[in-house]
């Protein structure tokens, strides 16, 4: 016999017993459905951080932050200047691994527009690399330039919603605001550009499902009722001038303050050039910012790879939870799969003696036992999918993610392969007791 | 002109002895029995409950092994066969008829019929077509879709004769065949046995019941383990 007869005998069994397979395969179907949920819930998770890692910089994106300097060198810490426009000179020296360098100042302001409103803000003035390093798209106009940075120029490009909020009443997509005359604490500056508006993949949906007549209200509500973290909040707060002119404008004004070159800046982040030579970029910085601190080690870099592994070691620890829950259900499943067998061999000793009588062998015995506790698996696999997509379904209903759930290939070729696996090995000791019988006492077995 | 060599024996033990350890005693079920039933042959084997008759229909059924003699089914020596060729030879040279039927309740008549076709490797067409063959035998062929449980008695048995017939085997064993029917139908099985045997089978049925032996041309008679009677008619 073959296993094709096998598997055809075990699908007759099935279908002669549709509720007690059905029973037989829940815990299958459960432990499939909570995998493959658990797959697609971590998958959009990682999707939805990978994408909002892009946006904000991608891996190449590096910052440099302050350290408390080591125990043998803090009486000497005094000597170190910080963080200034020294080393971000420094860094464009190494232009071979580095690509851009973009300092920060900022301070707070209060912007006005004549025919508008006021809005009190963070100023930040940096370099034109800052476009590159942060990722910036522009809607409208452009962005600040080495020329603005070397005149000084009173210009400003505006994220998107602090356009809304000068002009709230403009509510006209088309509105042209490149050439606008805004006042930032008293003094007139030119808009030069707007960038675009930063979203999320899933606050875009929601907002396009709300502009083609709100069809799914409760969701849109409940996602933006929330007050959950925007990690594109400050893209589209920024209010950035060229370096220069906030200092010259808003800083140098103030007692003590010390020169430009020696000026703490608030943030320092520059571009890697290729992420393969990451670790050589970050030695390399790491020599030339030795030099302008005077050796001290007052400084560290805040990478994208330490957030990328924090990621992934959380997402690690909800795959292994999530997994455990399912495979003790699949365990669950598996024993309930031996347990029916056990069971229906019980039940038809006798069947299986005329089996015997008319020329099986034990093995074929034995295939059939475990064919049959094989498709139950298969089916149960199946139907656990489709459960699992029903639960992500009805999850999206009841509370929605944030991140949308990402069924891919892979985790169902597991899922079921586990499933499948599980209907094997279950089947195999019921497969060894049944094809053990003797036929004349199975023939006689009443 | 060669003449083609005759069939081998259906059956040919010689001196064996079976031998069941129940407790510390060990029991003696056939104790040196040999016999010889030659094809196209009609034989009863009749006894007492515990004379041997089912243990020497057992061995002749390929159900079991003795524990000491030789015994040859169809030209092969079983005395000594693994279960996995035991199984073969049941599949292919025997024909088991049951008192208690023993078709399959989820099976329909065609499928209980081409049962041992499945485990001889058989294609589905052909075992279809090999099933309706021997449904016709038995005068079923009408039937063919029903299952075991919308028959009357007498109908399953004839499927078991059908199933028993289906492979062209060297032997037909019938264990009590009439067991579980009443007169009528009892005899027309009985019939139908008898009509195969002049078409040319070896038909080997065990009864209890002497009138029914008697039917058949040759009754072997067993008690304790022994022969005690051979008689052709």
């Amino acid at each position: 016999m073959s296993w094709w007869a096998g598997l055809l005998i075990g699908l007759q069994e099935i279908r002669e017993h549709k509720f007690r397979s059905f029973l037989t395969m829940l815990g299958v179907i459960l432990g499939v459905a909570s995998l493959i949920a658990m797959f697609a819930l971590t998958a959009g998770i990682a999707n939805s951080w990978r994408n909002t890692m892009q946006q904000v910089g991608g891996l190449e994106r590096v910052g440099i932050v302050d350290k408390q300097v080591s125990q043998d060198k803090a009486d000497l810490a005094a000597l170190s200047p910080g963080r200034t426009l020294a080393d971000a000179e420094a860094l464009k020296a190494a232009s071979n691994l580095i690509s851009h360098v973009a300092p920060e100042l900022s301070a707070a302001a209060t912007l006005s527009a004549a025919d508008g409103e006021t809005v009190s803000c963070r100023l930040t003035g940096t370099w034109p690399d800052h476009q590159v390093v942060t990722r910036h798209q522009l809607a409208q106009g452009r962005f600040i330039t080495s020329l603005d940075v070397d005149r000084g120029n009173r210009v400003v490009v505006l994220g998107n919603k602090r356009v809304k909020e000068l002009w709230p009443d403009e509510h006209d997509t088309d509105a042209q605001y490149v050439g606008r005359i805004i006042s930032i604490n008293g003094r007139p500056f030119t808009v030069a550009g707007v960038l675009q508006l930063y979203e999320r993949e899933e606050d875009k949906q929601a907002r396009r499902i709300a502009q083609e007549g709100g069809r799914r209200p409760g969701r849109l509500a409940i996602a933006s009722g929330m007050g959950r973290r925007d990690p594109f909040r400050w893209k589209n707060d920024s209010v950035i001038i060229p370096l220069t002119t906030l200092y010259h404008e808003f800083r140098s004004g103030q007692l003590n303050t010390p020169p430009l070159a020696m000026v703490r800046l608030d943030q320092l982040n520059f571009r890697v050039r290729n992420v393969e030579q990451f670790d050589e970029a970050i030695a390399k910085a790491e020599s030339l910012l030795n030099r302008t601190r005077r050796g001290m080690d007052d400084f560290d870099f805040d990478t994208r790879e330490d957030w990328f592994e924090r990621m992934e070691s959380s997402l690690r620890a909800t795959k292994l939870s999530g997994g455990l829950i399912a495979g003790i259900s699949l365990l669950v499943g598996g024993i309930g799969i031996a347990n029916i067998m056990l069971a229906s061999i019980a039940q038809r000793v006798r069947e299986l003696g005329v089996r015997l009588a008319v020329g099986a062998r034990s093995r074929d015995i034995f295939l059939q036992i475990l064919a049959e506790s094989t498709v139950i698996g298969v089916i149960g696999g199946f139907l656990g999918l489709g459960a699992g997509i029903l639960l992500l379904e009805l999850l999206g209903l009841v509370a929605p993610l944030e991140s949308p759930p990402v069924i891919e290939p892979s985790s169902i070729l597991i899922s079921v392969g586990f499933a499948t696996a599980v209907g094997l090995l279950s089947g195999l000791y019921p497969a060894w007791r049944a094809s053990r019988l003797d036929p004349i006492s199975a023939l006689r077995y009443e | 002109m060669q003449t083609a060599d005759p069939p081998p024996p259906a059956v040919c033990i010689r001196d064996v002895r079976k031998v069941y350890q129940t407790g510390s005693e060990p029991v003696a079920a056939l104790d040196g029995v040999s016999l010889r039933i030659d094809s196209g042959e009609y034989v009863a084997i009749t006894g007492t409950s515990g004379s041997g008759k089912s243990t020497l229909m057992h061995l002749i059924g390929c159900l079991d092994t003795a524990t000491s003699g030789e015994i040859a089914v169809a030209g092969h020596d079983v005395s000594r066969a693994t279960s996995d060729q035991l199984a073969r030879l049941r599949n292919r040279s025997i024909g088991f008829v049951f008192q208690a039927f023993n078709l399959l309740p989820r099976l329909d008549v065609q499928a209980n019929i081409a049962l041992p076709l499945v485990y001889a490797g058989v294609r589905a067409r052909e075992r279809q077509r090999l099933a309706r063959e021997a449904a016709a035998k038995v005068n079923l062929t009408e039937r063919l879709s029903h299952r075991p449980t919308q028959l009357s008695g007498g109908q399953c048995q004839r499927v078991a004769v059908a199933r028993a017939l289906v492979n062209d085997p060297a032997l037909i064993l019938a264990d009590e065949p009439t067991g579980n029917l009443d007169s009528a139908n009892g005899a027309d099985v009985l019939r139908l046995l008898s009509d195969l045997h002049k078409l040319g089978r070896t038909i080997v049925l065990v009864t209890h019941d002497p009138d029914i032996a008697a039917q058949a041309p040759r009754v072997i008679e067993l008690c304790d383990g022994h022969i005690i009677k051979d008689e052709k008619s």
